[in-house]
């Protein structure tokens, strides 16, 4: 029996918006990010050889948003090849960024990656805790589909941003939780309500007592009353609240990934510093999609869901069958029992949220989806049932070493 | 391990950036769950003319309100609708139970009234 697991009281996702994995931790050597530069590239419109470089900004470099619609992840991912048999190779995210303005040096962008000392918080976590470098998004599309995976295990066949129904007998994880008996506990936390939820057509809609603020989940870090599940949205927009003026922190081009990084800090910090919700959590940090920026590694195939797509797969003419990944997106997982440089290379992508959320807390639920079914977990259940040698919460005595960020007033 | 410094984001607030795709088809969520709301919850707002941050704000600080406000409005009506159920229910029984502790007494009275009226 492994204490880290006899402990875990609480799961925490954190769902940050549009970074690919190269993008945010690349510059991290020896994890299957860019260790030699040189090795990679993608055509420009003029057919230069475009090479990743460790110039990215905060903000201001990336608008107009990059698109990430599934048309234009498929030119990312297949460099402009429709045919039948087709090969993925990562070689269109130039030309993709150049259709929308039309401007070959500012397409070029879109290759650029941050330095590790620009990401204090972020690289700071992957080197101390657990970083997974083949966590993919769900999609090859954009953040509602792909964040429905997180929730559901699957997007009910979509893969673009409309609303969706929830088809039977499939049902969120939150509710899987709350009418699970004995009855378990599960939020969704947006930021305000003027950035309010990306989960409005189906679960603020119809559910809205699984939704709390920002504020509350800060709270319940602090006062150890974390609910046994927890997923956090960041702050969407820049708005005036009652508590001041708000910054966007989702760090979605162009909003300011500083902001972001703060917004991993805080929740870092707040389960941290209540050493009872600090033994009893694990907090993954994971991003919906690559945004349409640049990363190098071929999303592989995967099992094909139940349902089809109504946009067609530009290789078959035919639905898309939800049977490929979307591009790599950065994950990191969190916990004192986790040993420190931990890097984790198994295939994962949202699906393996609501999977592992079910598994551990052990949730009779035979309706999952083939995706949810087939998905990789990244915490096993204690009771003999998991695969051990998959447990990344395997330290036999909690760590007191872990890192502490000092937030600006 | 001495504390990490998280640096102090420089950028300034802006809400009149105009809303991204991403915030566009939030709106287009909450103007469905708007839509689905009965009338006197609704925010008055027209959805298409929402063109910046701000204004996705707005709209989605107005909806999400109205969306818990229209819960909690179902929550108490069901409470009191079914207090209510409950209400005449009770009254029948405390008036049965009435009627069989009073009844001999009250009919005999009624009628001995009656005789000497009449």
């Amino acid at each position: 029996m492994l204490p880290g697991l006899d402990n875990l009281r609480h799961i925490v996702v954190l769902m940050m918006e549009n970074r690919s994995f190269d993008h945010m931790l690349g510059s991290l050597p020896g994890i299957g990010g860019i260790d030699d530069a040189g090795a990679f590239s993608n055509p420009d419109t003029n057919d230069n050889p475009v090479q990743p470089q460790a110039l990215a900004e905060f903000q201001g470099q990336l608008n107009p948003d990059p698109d990430h619609h599934f048309p234009a992840v498929d030119l990312q991912i297949f460099g402009n090849a429709t045919n039948r048999g087709r090969q993925a190779n990562m070689q269109g995210f130039v030309k993709s960024y150049f259709n929308q303005r039309q401007d070959v040096a500012h397409s070029q962008k879109i290759m650029y990656y941050f330095q590790r000392k620009d990401l204090p918080v972020l690289t700071t976590l992957a080197l101390q805790f657990a970083v997974f470098n083949r966590w993919f998004a769900s999609i090859p599309g954009p953040t509602i589909c792909n964040r429905a995976f997180a929730h559901y295990g699957t997007s009910f066949g979509r893969v673009d941003m409309n609303p969706f129904d929830v088809i039977e007998p499939i049902k969120s994880i939150y509710t899987r939780m709350v009418t699970a008996n004995p009855a378990r506990t599960a939020k969704v936390y947006y930021y305000d309500t003027a950035s309010s939820s990306m989960e409005v057509p189906n679960l603020l809609q119809n559910q809205p007592q699984v939704f709390g603020q920002y504020r509350d989940f800060l709270s319940a870090c602090d006062n150890n009353s974390l609910p046994q599940y927890s997923f956090v949205e960041p702050n969407y927009t820049d708005h005036d609240s009652d508590s001041g003026e708000e910054v966007a922190n989702d760090q979605h081009p162009d909003h300011d990934v500083q902001a972001g990084e703060l917004l991993i800090a805080e929740v870092y910090s707040h389960i941290k510093n209540n050493p009872k919700t600090w033994a009893t959590t694990a907090l993954l940090v994971v991003y919906d999609e690559h945004g349409g920026i640049f990363d190098h590694v071929i999303p592989p195939p995967c099992v094909k869901d139940r349902f089809q797509s109504s946009q067609l797969d530009p290789s078959t003419g035919q639905g898309f069958f939800f049977d490929r990944l979307g591009v790599r997106v950065p994950a990191v997982l969190v916990s004192p029992w986790i040993p420190k440089e931990k890097v984790v290379d198994r295939v994962f992508d949202h699906a393996s949220i609501p999977a592992t959320v079910t598994k551990f807390f052990q949730l009779n639920y035979p309706d999952a989806g083939p995706r949810e079914k087939a998905a990789d977990v990244f915490i096993e259940p204690n009771d003999g049932s998991g695969n051990m040698a998959n447990n990344l919460l395997s330290l036999d005595v909690m760590r007191t070493d872990c890192p502490d960020f000092t937030l600006p007033s | 391990m001495d504390p990490i410094p998280v640096p102090k984001p420089k950028s300034v607030r802006n809400p009149n950036r105009p809303a991204s795709s991403l915030l566009l088809a939030q709106v287009h969520h909450l103007r469905e769950a708007e839509k689905n709301l009965p009338t006197r919850y609704h925010s008055g707002i027209f959805h298409k003319s929402l063109i910046t941050e701000g204004d996705v704000a707005r709209y989605a600080q107005s909806v999400t309100e109205a969306i818990h406000k229209a819960h909690n409005d179902a929550a108490k009506d069901r409470a009191k609708a079914a207090a209510k159920r409950k209400a005449p229910r009770r009254r029948a029984q405390a008036d049965r139970t009435t009627q069989r502790k009073r009844q001999p007494g009250e009919k005999k009275k009624a009628r001995t009234k009656a005789g000497r009226k009449g």
